[in-house]
């Protein structure tokens, strides 16, 4: 046999695109053609794979060619530890054809001269050893055939195996690169637009429990495998950076018991620039923005920093939030100072606060005609969060208002402080009633009648203005306790 | 011929391989061996080590006891330090 080997240009796993002339660069060379589908191809690649140093100190240069798309071919090749070239060829298999191939895998030896001077159909391992001059596994099969070439496949098979993306989405799941659904694959060209030109390697922190270094190219990871735009970015950074100061005490929040997940809530310009959602339906679905950005912050706690659901993340239950939960505050509701304000921000700066907080509890109030009976009704929907018995917290509640509840308030000429004050003042029970199941020390030591409060301070109780404009539906998150996990706020480092 | 990485995204995790810690020595007998009792201060964990401390006596152990400030966070590194300095072994009171 020495027929001239057909000049080909294929893309290539390492980036680019190869031609085989530069594969060559006058040296012999083993063109190796395979498909993922094969099982007798992917035993030849494991059994090649052991013996390619040897090949390329003998002065051969192998590349497998794949009939399949480039990141399954990436996928085999990593599983099989073939680490020579990786070439995909795609449909119609025109290479494949010139190559006059009936079945895989067929390796062919290319002289340098350019000459095809030998063939190997399928997996034959002594034919092979004399092919390529080594010694290779006596292990069995010592003899596999293959299965059918693409190119040789019909118009209407060839239609059949266009499978898009979905290898690429399992390859994520097949990592363990999810929380549970489908990721877009944070390939190098994605992570790097993410960072927009920012230092992959700058370091934000430990993330415990795996006190991994959290880079910005891991958070960068992160975003593009929850969906974030490229926008989103420095939102998700000072979240993480929230995260990591230790008042915060996300090591605890990740591996406790509790149902805790982190709530993001985002304040100033950046709302509107980035399109985040702190109207109809703030807390739910619908915005790319607040889904992606609460479950990127989720994923650098889980993945990044290791605690991942039923791993080091024990939490009996969990709840919906931890797949993450952001939304922005509508701060133009009312004349209320909003959340960044109060935490000694500038107005108007876009600032991001991070809580630890269980599931939001619904809280309806259509007829309320007063101030105090609204603020009753609200700070009374709290008293069986945590536990009904658990008084006080000692934790933060964090009440969202919506807009027309807060447009109440406002106009009875109340301000949040007094509201909090109220509600403070009003939810207390006698010790006596709270002495049954489980209860606190602060319970068990008072008197009888000593009415014991449901917050420890008025500064426990957070409030924020979001939500539709029509609908009468506020809502509070349970608490995080046992944790000392305060809110923790910090501004956007830039805005794109 | 260049190998070529099949690295073709980015990973979340921080990749870097730690070796493990070797357990220390096993003690052959506890006559005589200084032990440190670390209650987390998470609820009953005190009633846990009494009993241990009991025991541990009983059998010609010198106890000392320490407390975490909180079950949910690290150790002070002042803790970890006097517990290294002044202990052969320590028992860690988890409860709930």
């Amino acid at each position: 046999m020495s027929v001239a080997a057909p000049e080909f240009t294929l893309a290539s796993v390492s980036g680019g695109s190869l031609r085989l002339a530069e594969l060559q660069a006058d040296a012999p060379t083993l063109l190796l053609f395979v498909s993922e589908e094969c099982p007798t191809c992917t035993l030849t690649l494991r059994r090649l794979a052991p013996v390619l140093p040897e090949l390329v100190a003998a002065g051969l240069t192998v590349a497998a060619v794949f009939e399949d798309p480039l990141e399954v071919a990436a996928r085999v090749a990593r599983r099989t530890g073939f680490t020579a070239t990786v070439l995909s060829e795609p449909a119609p298999y025109e290479v494949s054809r010139a190559y006059e191939l009936v079945s895989l895998p067929t390796a062919v030896l290319v002289d340098r001269s350019g000459q095809q001077i030998s063939r190997v159909v399928g997996w034959d391992s002594e034919a092979l050893a004399e092919l390529l001059s080594v010694s290779l596994s006596d292990e069995a099969p010592r003899r596999k055939p293959g299965c059918a070439a693409k190119n040789t496949y019909d118009a209407d098979s060839l239609r059949a195996l266009d499978s898009g993306g979905f290898d690429e989405l399992e390859e994520m799941f097949e990592r363990g690169w999810t929380d549970g659904l489908p990721v877009i694959p944070p390939t190098p060209a994605r992570v790097e637009t993410m960072l927009g030109g920012h230092d992959p390697g700058e370091l934000l922190g430990e993330m415990p429990p795996a006190m991994a270094q959290v880079t910005l190219e891991r958070v960068a990871a992160c975003a593009v495998l929850a969906g974030c735009r490229p926008e989103y970015f420095p939102v998700l950074v000072a979240a993480v950076q929230a995260s990591l100061e230790p008042a915060f005490n996300v090591g605890g929040q990740a591996v406790t018991t509790q149902p805790v997940g982190q709530v993001v809530v985002v304040n100033g310009p950046v709302r509107d620039a980035i399109g985040l959602n702190g109207s109809t339906g703030a807390l739910g679905p619908g915005w790319r923005a607040n889904m992606t950005i609460g479950r990127a912050l989720r994923l650098v706690i889980s993945l990044t920093g290791g605690g991942f659901p039923g791993r080091l993340d024990r939490s009996a239950l969990g709840n919906p939030g931890k797949i993450g939960l952001c939304f922005a505050e509508d701060g133009e509701v009312t004349t209320w100072e909003p959340l960044h304000v109060e935490r000694g921000h500038d107005a108007g700066r876009s600032v991001v606060t991070v809580l630890g907080a269980d599931a939001p509890l619904s809280v309806s109030d259509h007829r309320s005609t007063s101030p105090d009976e609204l603020a009753r009704v609200l700070g009374e929907a709290a008293a069986a969060t945590w536990s009904p018995n658990w008084w006080p917290l000692g934790g933060t509640s964090l009440f969202v208002l919506c807009p027309e509840h807060a447009r109440s308030f406002a106009e009875w000429g109340w301000s949040k402080q007094r509201l909090r004050e109220a509600m403070f003042e009003g939810v207390r029970r006698p010790a006596a009633s709270l002495r049954w199941g489980e209860t606190t020390p602060q319970v068990l030591a008072a008197s009888d009648d000593q009415l014991i409060p449901k917050w420890s301070a008025p500064e426990d109780i957070v409030i924020v203005v979001a939500g539709g404009e029509a609908g009468r539906f506020s809502a509070v998150f349970g608490p995080c306790l046992g944790m000392e996990a305060e809110p923790i706020s910090k501004e956007v480092p830039w805005i794109t | 011929m260049d190998y070529v990485s099949t690295e073709d995204y980015v990973s979340p995790f921080d990749e870097r391989r730690r070796t493990a810690e070797p357990l220390a020595p096993r003690p052959a007998a506890l006559d005589g061996a200084r032990v440190a009792l670390l209650d987390i201060n998470q609820r009953r964990g005190d009633e846990f080590l009494d009993r241990i401390e009991e025991l541990l006596q009983a059998r010609g152990a010198t106890t000392e006891r320490f407390v975490k400030q909180i079950f949910s966070k690290p150790a002070a590194p002042e803790i970890v330090r006097r517990i290294a300095n002044r202990g052969d072994l320590v028992v860690e009171g988890l409860a709930d």
